[in-house]
């Protein structure tokens, strides 16, 4: 529930979707291709009736193949290929060409791959594919888009999330904690340093490198002619072969010791929290299906029926929302469902509390903490297991409503090496019981190894009351049940036991020196 | 990854997007030239008690977009000290009734798998359940119930005004709040366009002590004369309409308007400056007032081309401060439809402070190019080209339909609007346009609001275009 503050940007995040539920007994088989050009993996999902037509093509160039001290090197060559002149024509006439068709190219890099996607009407197919093959394969590199795109990423950093909003400052904050010296330690978007050192020839570089067929999966949906496929494989079959291996072996997560706390010291009326730590399994995983089902109960994204949320909000109003999660989700304002494109081999457990009032920030942590000590101790009963696994069978069915979001999930399957996602879902879950679940949640969720973000006032009053770790009584200004007030006097003493608090002024964040 | 064989998943593709060729022929037609924009047919019916009800049929096997459209936001909070108090009340309605419990109905929901929310704006309030059509019926019940019945005690209530201070918080970090406070503050004086939806800090503080004024609320705006069901999906008009009557027939009249104040003409330049605790790159808004949306109106539409004529990616304006002078990160504005007369809003984030007066003087400029002298009608053509399939691509799930037609509903109450706003689209030349900007864009009426780090430079007296006799006094 909220308030809409943005005039201008209207409804275009909302265009919440829709899909038919399909069997899934009936969606596992695919077929082999014939005459596609050699190293290119395509992936189609072709529907004749419909009169749009989706193009995405996913290089395995993300921000863990920047190169030491250029932070920031895959998400700019990604900008300077897909939001940029070509050697054809200047960044100003490729907007002239997409504008009447009302088509665009966008880019999105996240930690290990870099997503050039679009859609069109099929009336405009020819000429969009055109444009697209001229930005893939003749980039311009011209001086002028690399300031320009260049600025747009420091402003990322020093704007939007150091200064203009405090929970991606956090989520951003908590996913570099984690990762600590691990190829996923920065930013796609880099750092302040990292950018500075980049340079035209670096990019120009990276792009011959990176950008080949070997990184590539080009998927195509929706309504186009036969032969489109071939076509498409044939364009891009121009980009070099490329060398070496397709993907790059990541060392493991770091091992998380202890609780360590980073407080990002701004100033803010209200304090954002975010904890996490690693967890060894994504969605190719057998366990991850179970531990899908008690994610959900303990605190599905957006939703109202999370533990989380009915205990921390619904109960005792402390925020306006608190949820939980197994894999980096990606959500644009305003939507429920989790975004495709942003696949990873390496996840994590996490915690999003949104921001309470200062004084409560002690007592909301272990609130939190709480709640998953139960979900630990406890697990789920039957009826509330079943309730739920119902609800994710339906609901994720949910999550791949338009042509772009299906082929944007059916493309991450293969990234993972799976059978389409949706399907899966339905497959792992019809087939689950209350006690594997239970068993999934002893063996991969706890509290006493994690890492958390707060984004905070006063750090130094906020880190010596964590350290003290006296108790944090709450009160009401309304009455609250027998229940409530029995939980509260074991929350507000919960030990936290920080080992480790660290303030950081928020102008040292992504700096990256 | 090894190098994979390409998979061509055409089985299971047809299976998954199984838009049926009357659907996709209908959906072409919108990108065409001829015939009416929206290319679904509308079916409505109005219940006795004055419930208007749409069916939208829509190829979408086994799923259904529910909405409740409420014809109440933040324009009806006219009694001072209850800004913010449409939006409070859209939480409230997740809170019970006597045959559902908050926990009950959120079980209901769960149980369907459904993606459900609410959000509240200026003009209105809308409730959305988008799951399974099989269960059509179950939204009905659950969705009647609380409209009729709703049932919360002052505790609940308490708590969920913490919610909402929670809300504001969280949004509370972004520059955008306080600057859209301050704009909308300045350039309104007596329209409840005044405050925004979420309302003022210190109004919501308040909340939690007006348990009594909440129920008044209820009772006053949430009556079937003020609201729309929306149904977009695989449903049957006739049967939905037996079952809207079924499940809302009995629920009572008893709407009362609230008494808004139409606003003066701006007669001054209004500016104002925030100071942001961290340091940013400045920041600047711009309105300008605008007429009411009115879709039999030509210059509604001649507005939102002068949108897409300075700010789209494609326009001059756009190009010279993003692409060639790179002094913005970003330029975004248009007229913001609503159903009193409103503003025609610019947002943009500057590089650096210097930058802030010549950035001015650049929208300046380019408005006053539009005023002088007309557009090329070939440019114009383009801009209406965009649109067609804009519009078109936009229409890919009951969900997206819905969200469409909802805000047309807010507007107009009527789904017809959308045609008839697009047939005039054909009829705006270039001499429209030239009208528009004289009459929109003038000195006197505009209001600017900048946000930095440091204190902001006085916003410095931009030379106005001359514009020709009779064309305003800009």
């Amino acid at each position: 529930m909220r308030a809409r503050l943005q005039p201008v940007l209207v409804l275009t995040a909302l265009l919440v979707l829709l899909v038919a539920s399909v069997p899934a007994a009936q969606a596992q088989e695919g077929e082999m291709a014939g005459d596609m050009a050699a190293s290119i993996d395509l992936v189609t999902l072709p529907s004749s009736g419909s009169p749009l037509v989706a193009v995405r093509l996913v290089f395995n160039a993300g921000s863990i193949y920047d190169p030491e001290g250029k932070e920031g090197l895959a998400a700019l060559t990604g900008l300077m290929v897909g939001e940029a002149g070509t050697a054809e024509r200047s960044y100003k006439e490729l907007i002239d060409a997409l504008y009447p068709i009302a088509a665009s190219i966008s880019v999105n890099t996240d930690r290990e791959v870099t997503v050039i996607s679009g859609e069109t009407h099929r009336d405009n197919l020819e000429e969009y594919l055109g444009l697209l093959a001229e930005v893939l394969l003749k980039p311009g590199f011209q001086e002028s888009d690399f300031t320009r795109n260049k600025e747009q990423l420091l402003s990322y950093l020093t704007t939007t999330l150091r200064a203009s909003n405090d929970e991606l400052l956090g989520l951003e904050a908590l996913q570099q904690k984690i990762f600590d010296g691990h190829p996923y330690g920065h930013s796609p978007a880099g750092t302040v340093q990292g950018l500075a050192d980049i340079t035209l020839d670096d990019v120009k570089a990276f792009y011959r490198k990176n950008f080949t067929q070997k990184r590539l999966t080009v998927g195509v949906a929706g309504g186009y002619p036969e032969g489109f496929e071939k076509k498409v494989t044939g364009i891009f079959a121009k980009l070099p072969e490329g060398a070496g291996p397709s993907r790059r072996e990541l060392p493991k997560a770091p091992e998380v010791e202890g609780r360590s706390f980073t407080l990002i010291d701004k100033d803010t009326d209200s304090v954002g929290i975010h904890f996490g730590y690693p967890l060894s399994l994504d969605r190719s995983d057998a366990d991850y299906y179970p531990l899908m089902v008690a994610n959900s109960f303990l605190g599905e994204h957006r939703t109202f029926h999370g533990r989380l949320m009915q205990q921390l909000r619904g109960q005792r109003g402390l925020n306006y929302g608190d949820y939980s999660y197994i894999e980096y989700w990606e959500s644009p304002p305003f939507t429920s469902n989790p975004s495709p494109g942003v696949p990873r081999q390496q996840q994590y457990f996490s915690v999003w509390i949104r921001p309470v009032v200062p004084n409560t920030a002690h007592f909301a942590l272990r609130n939190a903490l709480w709640e998953v000590d139960r979900l630990v101790e406890k697990g789920l009963t039957k009826e509330e297991f079943e309730l739920t696994r119902d609800f994710l069978v339906n609901y994720s069915k949910l999550w791949a409503q338009t042509l772009s979001d299906r082929l944007g999930f059916l493309m991450d399957s293969e990234y993972y090496g799976m059978p389409y996602y949706i399907d899966e879902i339905d497959r792992r879950l019809a087939a689950m019981s209350v006690e594997e679940v239970n068993r999934a949640v002893k063996k991969h969720i706890q509290t006493a190894r994690y890492d958390a973000v707060f984004v905070t006032d006063d750090a130094e009053a906020m880190k010596e009351a964590l350290q003290a770790d006296e108790p944090s009584p709450i009160t009401y200004e309304s009455e609250k049940t027998e229940d409530i007030l029995e939980a509260d006097k074991t929350i507000q003493k919960l030990p936290v036991r920080p080992t480790a608090i660290e303030i950081v002024p928020v102008e040292r964040m992504f700096e990256g020196d | 990854m090894s190098l994979r064989i390409a998979l061509v998943l055409s089985i299971l593709a047809v299976l998954l997007f199984p838009v049926a060729p009357v659907a996709a022929e209908k959906a072409d037609q919108a990108a065409s030239d001829a015939g009416k924009i929206f290319p679904f047919d509308v079916h409505q019916a109005k219940l006795e008690n004055g419930l208007s009800v749409v069916v939208i049929p829509y190829d979408s096997p086994g799923i259904v977009a529910y909405f409740t459209v409420v014809r109440t936001g933040s324009r009806e909070e006219v009694e001072s000290g209850h800004s913010g108090f449409a939006h409070f009340f859209e939480h409230m309605m997740f809170r019970g009734t006597d045959r559902y419990s908050s926990e009950e109905y959120n079980d209901v929901l769960k149980r369907l798998g459904a993606d459900s929310n609410a959000f509240t704006t200026d003009d209105y309030t809308n409730y959305y359940i988008i799951g399974p059509s099989a269960e059509l019926e179950t939204m009905m019940d659950i969705e009647s119930d609380r409209f009729k019945n709703l049932e919360y005690t002052e505790n609940a209530f308490r708590t969920e005004a913490l919610a909402v201070l929670g809300e504001y918080n969280k949004n509370a970090s972004s520059p955008f709040l306080p600057m859209w406070e301050k704009l909308r503050d300045l350039a309104f004086q007596k329209h409840t366009y005044k405050h925004t939806t979420m309302g003022f800090l210190d109004d919501i503080k308040a909340m939690p002590g007006y348990y009594d004024y909440s129920l008044s609320f209820f009772d006053r705006f949430y009556r079937p004369e003020n609201v729309v069901l929306l149904i977009v999906g695989d449903v049957e008009p006739e049967a939905t309409f037996k079952m809207a009557k079924k499940h809302y027939a009995d629920w009572k009249r008893g709407y009362k308007p609230a008494d808004i104040p139409t606003e003066s003409e701006q007669k001054t330049r209004q500016t104002g400056d925030i100071d942001w605790p961290t340091p940013i790159r400045p920041h600047m808004m711009l309105g300008w007032h605008i007429p009411a949306f009115d879709p039999s109106s030509k210059d509604t539409a001649a507005l939102q081309l002068v949108g897409q004529l300075l700010f789209s990616e494609s326009a001059p304006l756009y190009q010279e401060l993003v692409v060639d002078k790179q002094w913005v990160d970003f330029v975004s504005g248009g007229p913001d439809d609503h159903r009193d007369p409103y503003l025609f809003f610019v947002f943009t984030r500057v590089k650096s402070e210097d930058l802030v007066p010549k950035v001015q003087q650049t929208i300046a400029e380019h408005i006053g190019k539009l005023q002088k002298s007309a557009v090329e009608a070939e440019r114009l053509e383009r801009i209406k080209k965009h649109l067609r399939y804009d519009f078109a691509l936009d229409l890919d799930s009951p969900g997206a339909v819905a969200f469409t037609v909802a805000e047309f509903l807010s507007l107009t109450g009527d789904p017809g609007a959308i045609n008839e706003l697009y047939a005039q689209y054909p009829e705006v030349g270039p001499k429209d346009i030239q009208r528009v900007a004289r009459e929109v864009f003038q000195e006197p009426r505009r209001t600017v609001v900048t946000l930095s780090h440091k204190p902001a430079p006085q916003v410095p007296e931009v030379s106005s275009p001359e514009v020709p006799a009779g064309g305003g006094e800009r």
